[in-house]
């Protein structure tokens, strides 16, 4: 018994694993990376800290006079310069002219400290010039130091002796790495535009699931089944095709439909209408193909759910119903659709999620337009976390909003479970063990 | 008989030594190089490198060291793609050595530590860099450090269809005044409006295609805004000019009620807006210097000057006519070898050369970074690159590099798309601008 279950254990050991990486691990991560104000510019793995001049500009109002001594960018030709010089092994020529010649000298910036090297006798060249300017530089503006202590024991070597409180705000204004925050959630909760997308994303799940994922599934796969098996079988393979089809190649067709040089703006030509695109003419339009886009992908997977289901129910009830003399009405309204319980069940509760999750098609057709009219989360997500014409990616919002989609997901699937009363359809057998 | 065998092995060894003798003399490194946007005209901005790899390679030679760079390069059409790519190969240390981009990428991934600054490995007074316009290094700095060297400088003009203006009444003496007009202030951006509609009220263009901006988010939604006397950063503080951004979301949303733009221009496909502007179905439409490339080469339209006059962003309510400059800089970033970066950063001096740049702003239509390049023959002798570094380049702004830019940016460019397509009346979308504003970015921006 106890070997048998280790045996149990061992054996599914794989796939737990691969459920750890691949699906717990996301949904962590998502949680961690939505607790912090991660950008590309704080960076993932953690920041550094530099005294850049828009942190001195923040210390400034509390700290005025060392703000003001810490943003002196000065090159100083001192004895300990010339003593670091002499032991990066160069022409002994070169410390022994700048000791002569500039000792006591300061330089504003670097570029003017190594314009004074440059012209030493020696004539030492641009990598020697970077090396000896470094040994000059007694400030620390633009620095990086990679932690706290190193800022400080550079800050303390440079004459600057500071309290516990000062050290603290000047390394939170130095911080170049991301913090710890909710402001993610009271941005979503606060922002005017969270709200439409939200409807929008409502909208969209809604009417695809009702038109396309269960009403017009229902329908197809109830004509297919009054259909003979070889006409079923090609009508069923149609609409299988946009669900095959790359998505890419399949958006795109529906683009030539509507695009201003399209199908619908020929053929509206040929009445006299002006060519337009039709997809992004409006938000109505772009709704509608939105919604067609996608519904046409979705309907295929409830046709098969409920082909499959009407094919397990036994013939039997139909001849008996005909025999009775139902019509085809009565058939569906009183055999087919109280069997289809389930299955209508299982088709909402998967198609729900996938819909709340998925935005390539969108991405590929409107890209959310006209106007954002079209954005949903997961697309708002997507545009927040991976799109910045800047290049600062805001990975903590974009977590945020992708946790949000989580919890939704997690509480609709609870729900859903309950209403299939998942307890009784996984029960216990009661001839074993 | 035992002298043999140890004779044998010092000969060996002394083989061997001397097989690595050899190698410590000979160098293969392998620079790698990405660059965004770069569609079949721009493709200079990697062969540059890879010229200057060659070049690189001859000094080393005449020095004695056998040198070998192969240089990996790694063009993107788009940005988007780009970006993504780049920023999460840089978090995985896996960045190219080069990177060609947006001089405003700079703020943030400086402060990420992504990249590191040139000036450390280059010499700055030396030429060709010393000859750089002044103002485009400027542009390629942070911080008061120099980042990037500026790959390439453009400006953002508005055109006119010669045609049409003509037969909406202006002469040919008033189309070569044209662009000092606008310079002077004379001609505005309410002009604009006006024309476009004349020319779709003679039914010269249809309705919409009066005047047609640019189809998707770019850096030339900033020069209306300046055009409309707002003003981006001031004192390393980004700005939000809420009256002149006003004006700017205002004029567009005119445009669309005066039915000379239309609502749904914004995200309509990029070959149509092309070719539609390429064969005079467009009135007035503003672009980049370098859309002449691709609309004499690629769509066709090889009598230019012609059909096409070419002026400053005209001034609205409260600003100046003005233009745009968007930089490319080669960027050095970090998590390599000093030694690989110390070639790479060779590698963009070289390529910064004026005979090897030129070759990138001739074939791309883009702006020299350098006087000197204006003084080569391919350059003088071009009509374009000549008069559009004239017109142009003197009167151009650049977006500030600031590392919270972006997300001024992206909630900008939301309220713009609202207004515009009327999904929010101009004063909603400012409103909401605000207010994202201050949720977002503190007191990181001055709101006025």
């Amino acid at each position: 018994m106890k070997s048998s279950r280790m045996l149990g254990l061992i054996m599914i050991a794989p796939a737990a694993i691969m459920i750890l990486l691949f699906f717990l691990m996301p949904v962590v991560l998502t949680g961690v990376f939505s607790m912090t104000n991660m950008t590309t510019a704080t960076g993932i793995s953690g920041g550094a800290y530099q005294i850049a001049p828009h942190s001195l500009n923040d210390l400034k109002s509390t700290m005025p006079d060392i703000a003001e001594q810490m943003s002196q960018p000065r090159y100083t030709i001192d004895e300990t310069g010339l003593k670091a010089v002499e032991g990066l092994g160069l022409d002994a020529g070169i410390a022994t002219e700048l000791r002569a010649k500039h000792m006591g000298e300061v330089f504003k910036t670097r570029r003017e400290a190594e314009r004074m090297i440059k012209g030493l006798d020696q004539g030492p060249s641009t990598t020697q010039v970077k090396q000896i300017s470094e040994q000059f530089n007694r400030s620390v503006v633009n620095s990086r130091f990679s932690s706290r202590q190193e800022l400080f024991t550079a800050l303390d070597t440079l004459g600057f002796k500071l309290t516990d409180a000062q050290k603290d705000s000047i390394a939170e204004a130095t911080y170049t790495g991301w913090n710890w925050t909710t402001e993610n959630f009271s941005r979503i909760v606060s922002s005017p535009d969270m709200a439409r997308v939200l409807f929008n994303t409502l909208l969209y799940v809604a009417l695809v699931l009702v038109l396309f994922n269960t009403t017009y599934a229902m329908l197809l796969a109830i004509w297919t089944h009054y259909m003979p098996a070889a006409p079923a079988t090609i009508f069923r393979s149609i609409w299988l095709l946009p669900r095959i089809t790359p998505v890419v190649i399949y958006v795109l067709m529906w683009k030539w439909l509507a695009w201003d040089t399209g199908f619908i703006s020929v053929l509206m030509g040929k009445f006299g209408y002006p060519p337009k695109n039709y997809l992004l003419d409006n938000a109505y339009n772009a709704w509608l193909f939105v919604i067609l886009i996608n519904g046409f992908i979705g309907a295929s997977m409830g046709m098969l759910v409920f082909s499959s289901a009407l094919k397990a129910i036994p013939k039997s009830q139909f001849f008996a119903s005909e025999v009775d003399g139902a019509s085809r009405w009565q058939q569906i309204r009183y055999i087919i659709l109280p069997q289809m319980r389930w299955p209508i069940l299982f088709v909402t509760c998967y198609q729900t999620l996938s819909l709340l999750a998925s935005f390539n098609e969108i991405l590929l057709s409107t890209r959310g337009g006209p106007g954002k009219a079209t954005e949903v989360w997961s697309l708002a997500a997507y545009h927040t976390a991976l799109n910045n014409y800047a290049g600062n990616l805001e990975y903590g919002l974009g977590a945020a909003m992708a946790l949000v989609l989580v919890v939704i997901g997690i509480v609709l699937s609870l729900f859903y479970l309950r209403i299939f009363n998942y307890g009784t359809l996984v029960s216990r057998p009661l001839i074993e063990d | 008989m035992t002298i043999l065998p140890t004779l044998k092995c010092l000969t060996v060894a002394a083989a061997i030594l001397a097989s690595t003798t050899v190698l410590a003399f000979a160098k293969d490194i392998t620079i790698s190089v990405w660059a965004g946007g770069t569609g079949p005209n721009d493709t200079y901005r990697l062969d540059a490198i890879e010229i200057a790899a060659q070049q690189l390679e001859r000094e080393a030679a005449i020095r004695g060291e056998d040198l070998k760079i192969k240089v990996e390069k790694t063009p993107y059409a788009d940005w988007e793609s780009f970006k993504q790519a780049l920023t999460l190969a840089a978090e995985a240390k896996k960045a190219p050595n080069i990177v060609a981009t947006g001089h405003e990428d700079i703020g943030p991934w400086s402060q990420a530590g992504l990249i590191v600054p040139i000036e450390d490995y280059v010499d700055l007074d030396s030429w060709p860099l010393n000859g750089i316009y002044e103002n485009l290094m400027e542009i390629a700095s942070f911080n008061g450090v120099v980042y990037g060297i500026p790959q390439d400088a453009e400006s953002r003009p508005m055109f006119f269809w010669k045609p049409y203006m003509k037969a909406i009444g202006y002469s040919d003496a008033d189309l070569d005044a044209l662009p000092q007009k606008v310079q002077d202030g004379g001609y505005t951006m309410a002009n604009v409006l006006e024309d476009a509609k004349k020319m779709q009220d003679k039914g010269l263009v249809q309705p919409g295609y009066g005047f047609y901006p640019r189809n998707s988010n770019g850096p030339d939604y900033w020069q209306f805004y300046t055009s409309f006397g707002g003003t981006m950063e001031e004192d390393g503080k980004l700005v939000f000019d809420k009256a002149a951004m006003t004006r700017t979301y205002q004029f567009f949303a005119d445009a669309v009620k005066d039915g000379v733009t239309k609502k749904n221009h914004i995200g309509m496909p990029g070959d149509q807006w092309w070719k539609e502007v390429a064969t005079g179905k467009a009135g007035i439409w503003h672009g980049g210097t370098w859309h002449y490339a691709r609309l004499v080469k690629q769509e066709g339209l090889t009598n230019f000057f012609d059909n096409v006059v070419f002026t400053l962003i005209p001034a609205g309510e409260g600003g100046k006519a003005n233009t745009l400059t968007h930089p490319l800089v080669y960027l050095l970033t970090s998590g390599h070898e000093k030694e690989e970066t110390e070639i790479a950063a060779q590698l963009i001096k070289i390529a910064s050369e004026p005979r090897i740049n030129v070759l990138h702003a001739m074939k791309s239509a883009h702006l020299g970074i350098a006087k000197a390049e204006s003084e080569i023959d391919l350059y003088s002798s071009d009509r374009w690159a000549r008069e559009a570094t004239e017109r142009l380049l003197p009167y151009a702004n650049a977006m500030p590099n600031n590392a919270d830019f972006g997300t001024y940016w992206n909630i900008m460019w939301k309220g713009l798309e609202a207004s515009w397509t009327g999904a929010k009346t101009v004063d909603a979308s400012i409103g909401d601008v605000e207010t994202e504003l201050k949720s977002t970015l503190g007191d990181k921006i001055v709101i006025r």
